[in-house]
């Protein structure tokens, strides 16, 4: 599939972005107000960004940065409209 | 010499992901962790998608990178300041939520 290079670079970057999801995922559970939870998934969703990106180097497919460009609108749209629901909720 | 090139920039993006997540967790005030997950995740992902620049180097892939790039730093501080807004409006501005 690819080079050794490509195969050990593509570990060590999985074996870093499973670190962070696994993370931020742990801060999403138990984070202690709505806020803290809305910041949790948008680092969710860089970081699938980033997986993204890593598979494509991988596979050698340039289709796949399309779906990087859709990951990154939805989550702004996503996360401004939850938190434009809190303010208006709280005031 | 390109393969070590977009190595070393993904591998560095990753690490800086990595970096942002570990702020997310490890800081016991929400500003603090705003400020950890909005820069460092932005960095990251600029970085990562160099990489795929130098790994594709077709003008396509390139156009397409770079308006994730510039799309990314305009919305970033726009959704953390989002965040941060409602944070404030709910009347805690100046209370630590410690965990």
């Amino acid at each position: 599939m690819t080079t050794g290079l490509y195969n050990t670079t593509a570990l060590v970057c999985f074996a870093f972005l499973l670190t962070a999801l696994i993370l931020s995922f742990t801060r999403l559970v138990i984070g202690p107000s709505v806020n803290d939870r809305i910041a949790a998934l948008d680092l969710i969703a860089s970081i699938v960004i980033a997986f993204i990106l890593v598979y494509s180097i991988i596979i050698k497919q340039a289709l796949y940065i399309d779906i990087a460009i859709t990951i990154s609108l939805i989550s702004f749209v996503g996360t401004v409209a939850i938190s434009t629901y809190l303010k208006q909720k709280s005031t | 010499m390109e393969q070590m090139f977009v190595s070393i920039f993904i591998i560095l993006g990753s690490l800086f992901i990595l970096i942002a997540a570990i702020g997310m967790l490890r800081f016991n005030d929400f500003f603090s962790r705003m400020h950890a997950s909005t820069k460092a995740t932005s960095f990251g992902v600029l970085l990562l998608l160099m990489g795929v620049i130098i790994f594709f180097s077709s003008l396509i892939v390139t156009l397409k990178a770079m308006l994730i790039i510039i799309f990314i730093y305009l919305t970033a501080p726009l959704a953390a300041h989002a965040i941060a807004k409602s944070f404030i409006d709910d009347g805690n501005q100046d209370k630590k939520n410690d965990v």
